[in-house]
């Protein structure tokens, strides 16, 4: 019962501390739906419904045909069409659209003729990631447009289409149908978000106790460390927590994130993940001297690898070897694993749990190092 | 020297702390080098000594956070070394630091205090009445404790090391960086405590203050230099002479009296220059020294004979611990 009422003691400072520091209980609220929005929207991968405009001199079923596959596109948005060239800078320089389409006359004729037919793009070059994505989409729409136009002439005149090569590759990738980088993203993120949260704010705020002198009061009151670090950590256990939820719920209204598998393991993985990233901020403020090097070693020991060295960014099949290696020093990459199997793959506890295991081991070893660093350091 | 001879006793549970051979090693270096001494109940007991001598970790060890290399030590009867856990909750401890909780109030300090302590809501009630009143923060129940004055702060710091009603409390330069004035009333509210039954154990290197304490343990690189009742200290300790010296050029006088024949000691107290004359000296002793000061060329030099104060046994004990 004592231990209750020191532990509770403890988190109940924990909060007013939080409630008072206004700038951090924003970054941890807030950050998640800025970063989500930030990483979702502004760094996306996929670009979506480029405005275009489409200038048909042509105007014959086949150029008609041709503007209707721009149409039917998810990647361009026709925002109108004009008939003449002057549209173009027209439309560009009052922000309406990022790519011209001109569809030159005799293009109709050309195709029938068995011609190759010239069509012109113009790309609003000032915004460049559009531009070039727009670009390499109406190529290769171009491309099979052309290939079928091709083919559907080289079928009419009875010749065999396989023998000539003319084969489309068709690519297609699982789980994420139609390569949404959100859907690979979010679940991603939400391990970043948690491990900074939990990690950063555990390292300083006890390093901070000990600058203050709040720490050795504390260690000679009857106040046991366990008791301390529990009552410490309960908080960030919860914000953290919080964090997951927010980010699960903006991923599945905002950005349409399947959650097929097993939550509970979802939960199971984030709660042992949650206390391997406190664990590690433990290990920090246990060896860090001062507020400033806590907080350097929070932020590299959390948003580096957890960026890196976790699959968030780049897949651990592209690293070289020895960073595998070094990735397994850090719980990330295991809770990305968990994290996209059970949001993307349907996954639950018969796939994941050599994850799991993975984080309750890592947990427990990286927990009992700390409590050894913080003995040592009493001594 | 008045060294106790309590080096190979047994530890005596009646005291409020008893300490033998205690050491405390780290590395190479010998921060503790077998202390013994007694701290009776109810006494004011100032553990003296110049920084890096040792006193914060010998609190360290007498409170259990540290553990020693050799010796025993039993606060309030207990054994502190292998059980801390049994007395935390009898004794108290305030530091230089304050140790609060500035981004909390007055009162979320005081009861974040009682929650570590464990007290009931009646127990919390009396203290907190207690603590309000004593430190004179009745009204400023709901400010934040980072825009009290440092006198504040300070008097608040003993009432949260209090607030659970130890019987021993260890204050660790407890006056640190703090004004005179609030020095004094600081010192009053010791008296109340030490009136009320309470054990204090306070380290300072103020020597005004260590005229306050019942007793006085002087500690210079891990021993023990001396101890006793400050009065004794003084009078046993200096049989010689001590001149107070007010000149303007002060640093010259004193590199002149440093070297000056039948001088033992040369030193700064506050503006003026103390020395402490050999003993044996006859005659007219502040008369001679007026006359060669001034034929030194320190034309404006006043001489008068002092008591000797704590500072003066201080610095003399240490030059003697030096020398031997």
């Amino acid at each position: 019962m004592t231990s209750f009422t020191r532990i509770s003691a403890m988190t109940r400072k924990e909060f007013i501390h939080l409630l008072r520091d206004r700038r951090t209980l924003a970054v941890v609220l807030v950050m998640p739906v800025l970063q989500m929005l930030l990483f979702a929207y502004a760094i996306s991968f996929d670009v979506k419904n480029v405005s275009t405009v489409i200038i048909d001199t042509d105007q014959t079923p086949a150029s008609q045909a041709y503007v209707r596959s721009y149409a039917s596109s998810d990647f361009f948005r026709l925002v109108g069409t004009a008939n003449d060239l002057g549209a173009v800078d027209r439309v560009f320089d009052h922000n309406q659209a990022r790519i011209a389409v001109v569809v030159p006359s005799g293009f109709g004729r050309q195709l029938a003729a068995g011609e190759r037919a010239t069509v012109a793009v113009y790309l609003d070059g000032s915004e460049p990631t559009a531009a070039r994505v727009g670009q390499a989409f109406s190529t290769a729409l171009n491309q099979v447009y052309g290939q079928r136009v091709t083919i559907e002439w080289a079928d009419a005149q009875g010749l065999d289409v396989t023998a000539a090569g003319q084969l489309e590759p068709r690519v297609r990738t699982w789980y994420n149908p139609e390569k949404r980088s959100s859907d690979f993203l979010i679940p991603g993120l939400m391990v970043v978000i948690i491990m900074v949260v939990a990690l950063q704010q555990t390292a300083v705020s006890l390093v901070r106790e000990r600058e203050q002198g709040t720490d050795e009061q504390l260690a000679i009151s009857p106040m046991k460390r366990w008791e301390m670090m529990v009552g410490k950590v309960a908080p960030w256990t919860l914000l953290a927590f919080l964090d997951l939820a927010v980010i699960t719920a903006v991923g599945i209204w905002f950005f349409d994130l399947p959650l097929r598998g097993s939550v509970t393991v979802l939960m199971l993985g984030a709660a042992l993940f949650v206390f391997c990233a406190l664990g590690l901020g433990l290990v920090i403020s246990a060896v860090a001297p001062s507020l400033e090097t806590a907080n350097m070693l929070g932020l590299l020991l959390s948003l580096l690898p957890a960026f890196i060295l976790s699959g968030f960014a780049f897949p651990l099949g592209s690293i070289p070897e020895w960073l595998q290696v070094i990735s397994c020093a850090f719980p990330a990459r295991f809770m990305v694993t968990i994290s996209r199997g059970v949001f993307l793959k349907g996954a639950g506890f018969d796939e994941l749990w050599p994850q799991l295991a993975a984080l309750g081991a890592y947990a427990v070893v990286v927990l009992t190092i700390a409590v050894l660093l913080d003995g040592r350091r009493r001594r | 020297m008045t060294i106790n001879d309590l080096a190979g006793t047994p530890p005596n549970p009646e005291a409020a702390i008893s300490v033998r051979g205690l050491v405390k090693r780290f590395g190479t270096f010998t921060a503790v080098d077998g202390i013994d001494f007694d701290v009776p109940r109810g006494q004011i007991f100032g553990f003296l000594g110049p920084n890096g001598s040792g006193k914060t970790t010998t609190i360290r060890m007498l409170t259990g956070t540290s553990g020693p290399n050799a010796g025993q030590a039993l606060v309030l009867g207990e054994d502190v070394i292998n059980h801390p856990e049994r007395v935390k909750q009898r004794f108290g401890y305030m530091s230089q630091k304050f140790a609060l909780f500035e981004d909390m109030t007055v009162e979320e300090n005081l009861r974040f205090y009682a929650g570590v302590y464990d007290l009931s809501a009646e127990q919390f009630a009396k203290q907190r009445a207690y603590v309000l009143d004593m430190a004179d923060l009745r009204g400023r129940e709901n400010e934040l404790t980072a825009n009290l004055s440092v006198g504040w702060r300070q008097r608040l710091a003993l009432g949260t090391a209090t607030i659970h009603e130890p019987e021993l409390l260890f204050l660790d330069e407890p006056t640190g960086g703090v004004d005179p004035v609030a020095r004094r009333q600081f010192w009053d509210l010791l008296y109340d405590l030490a009136s009320r039954g309470v054990t204090l154990f306070v380290t300072t290197h103020y020597m005004d203050e260590a005229s306050h304490c019942n007793q006085l343990a002087f500690i210079y690189r891990g021993r023990l230099i001396a101890e006793g009742v400050p009065h004794d200290i003084r009078r046993d300790l200096i049989a010689e002479q001590v001149l107070e010296v007010s000149v303007r050029d002060v640093d010259g006088a004193l590199a002149w009296l440093e070297q000056a024949p039948g001088v033992e000691e040369a030193y700064l107290s506050g503006a003026r220059l103390h020395a402490v004359i050999e003993p044996g000296a006859s005659g007219d002793v502040v008369g001679d020294y007026t006359a060669r000061l001034r034929t030194a060329g320190f034309a404006d030099a006043s001489l008068v004979a002092v008591e000797p104060t704590l500072e003066d046994v201080f610095v003399n004990l240490v030059a003697r611990a030096q020398e031997s």
